[in-house]
């Protein structure tokens, strides 16, 4: 299981949201570059980036400084947020990018997501964030009136790298992972699986990486608060990760 | 100097930031004269193999890289780079390779996930590999490719995908890889740096 120790940006800092609500923002301070080097040199196999304020307006406010880590780091950046068209998908990718995450462009148009993932096979993931059992949109502001598994059996077929499932109500709690739900989710599909939201220990990692369903594990959690406010390192985090 | 040959075809910055932390200088190059005199020349190359070779041979960068193969300057292909050195590929039949391994670039094994977009081990198969020379045990590196060149004399190493899948060649100074030697943290690194010392 791999990890991905989490970069979310607003305003061009390192921030992190308490389940979601932006009026529940820590700011971790830091050229989020240099943030991203770190977890490099401590031998993160990748790094995700979100772009917050995109995610919520649609609009990249983050864009460059997603380019500049994806440039400056020598692992596989995977980048999120706000990507609802094809000229912010291509973008991305053309900016260095090895893997983009499409929430909720998903949802609300899958002829796009078909479209990119067509061009750039594996290079595209799908986000699904749930609250209480349905998919939301718009950097977790609305609901899309759709469950996990209907959003999941409709992009099946797609050429994806990876679906990243995160449990809203458990995001920057550190309270431990949606682990049975992780389960479900790979027995739902046959894409590889990401995991994010919840994780405060080694503990909660170790769980995750016994998870088995459908013949397989999980391919890789997210971790961003419990590394940002140092409950553990990456370092400690890579071998929990370790089967 | 180290030319990376920039033929329009993706973002190159991450190689040449990763060639410079590595030790070499590294340039962007984009008109075949500029890469003459070069130390080391890159072939990189991301997406179909069919517009990779269309690519470079409009902008004449594939006689740059003839050239310098034939000087026996030192030469990274990379990825659809490293396939462009073969004489096809299954991915765009009747578009013909460079040609200067005598080999031809399959797809990966049936039943497995295509693209393979994943960090997966090496298996080294020479111990006197310059390329390899470093790299420690268990050497994981980052891979993005649904094709792969078949076996020739020129392998050395592996990795196992569905099968035996060739991940890196060394002949005297051409050198290629399968996996992105740039996004593949300090193993990558340690190649790029044995490339950067074949140069100096």
């Amino acid at each position: 299981m791999d990890l991905y120790p989490a970069i979310d940006l607003r305003g061009g800092v390192c921030v992190r949201l308490v389940q979601g609500d932006y009026a529940r923002e820590r700011v971790y301070g830091g050229d989020p570059v240099e943030v991203a080097l770190e977890f490099e040199a401590d031998g993160a196999p990748w790094i995700h980036v979100v772009d917050l304020d995109a995610a919520r307006t649609g609009r990249p406010a983050n864009r460059e400084v997603v380019a500049a880590i994806a440039g400056a780091v020598g692992v596989p950046v995977q980048a999120g947020g706000g990507i609802r068209d094809e000229f912010s998908a291509e973008a991305l990718l053309d900016s260095g990018v090895s893997r983009i995450v499409l929430g909720t462009a998903v949802v609300e148009d899958p002829r796009l997501l078909r479209r990119v993932a067509a061009r750039h096979p594996g290079r595209v993931a799908v986000g699904l964030d749930s609250r209480r059992g349905e998919v939301a949109v718009r950097g977790w502001t609305e609901s899309s009136g759709r469950t996990l598994p209907e959003v999941l059996s409709a992009v099946e077929d797609a050429p994806l790298g990876a679906v990243v499932v995160t449990d809203i109500a458990r995001d920057g709690m550190l309270t431990g992972p949606d682990v049975k739900g992780m389960a479900a989710v790979l027995n739902a599909t046959r894409h590889p699986v990401v995991a994010s939201g919840g994780v405060g220990t080694l503990e909660h990692l170790r769980a995750l990486a016994a998870v088995f369903a459908g013949g397989r594990g999980l391919d890789g959690v997210i971790v961003g608060t419990a590394i940002h406010e140092g409950v553990f390192s990456v370092r400690e985090a890579m071998i929990a990760c370790a089967p | 100097m180290i030319a990376v040959l920039d033929y329009g075809i993706g973002n190159l910055r991450s190689a040449q930031k990763a060639l410079e932390k590595a030790g070499a200088g590294a340039v962007l190059v984009t008109r075949a004269g500029d890469a003459a005199g070069a130390a080391g020349v890159v072939l990189p190359g991301v997406g179909a193999f069919g517009r990779c070779m269309e690519a470079l041979r409009e902008t004449g960068l594939d006689r740059a890289a003839l050239d310098a193969i034939e000087a026996g300057t030192p030469f990274l292909g990379i990825c659809v780079g490293m396939q462009m050195l073969y004489r096809e590929s299954e991915e765009s039949p009747g578009v013909a390779g460079l040609g200067v391994i005598d080999g031809a670039v399959r797809a990966l094994p049936e039943g497995v996930k295509r693209p393979q977009m994943q960090w997966n081990v090496l298996v080294p198969e020479r111990d006197d590999s310059a390329l390899l020379d470093g790299l420690g045990p268990e050497p994981w590196v980052y891979f993005v490719h649904s094709f792969a060149p078949e076996r020739t004399p020129e392998v050395v190493a592996t990795c196992d995908y569905g099968g035996e899948v060739v991940a890196a060649v060394e002949r005297g100074p051409l050198w290629a890889t399968q996996f992105h030697p740039e996004k593949s943290g300090p193993v990558g690194a340690r190649v790029l740096a044995n490339f950067a010392k074949a140069c100096s």
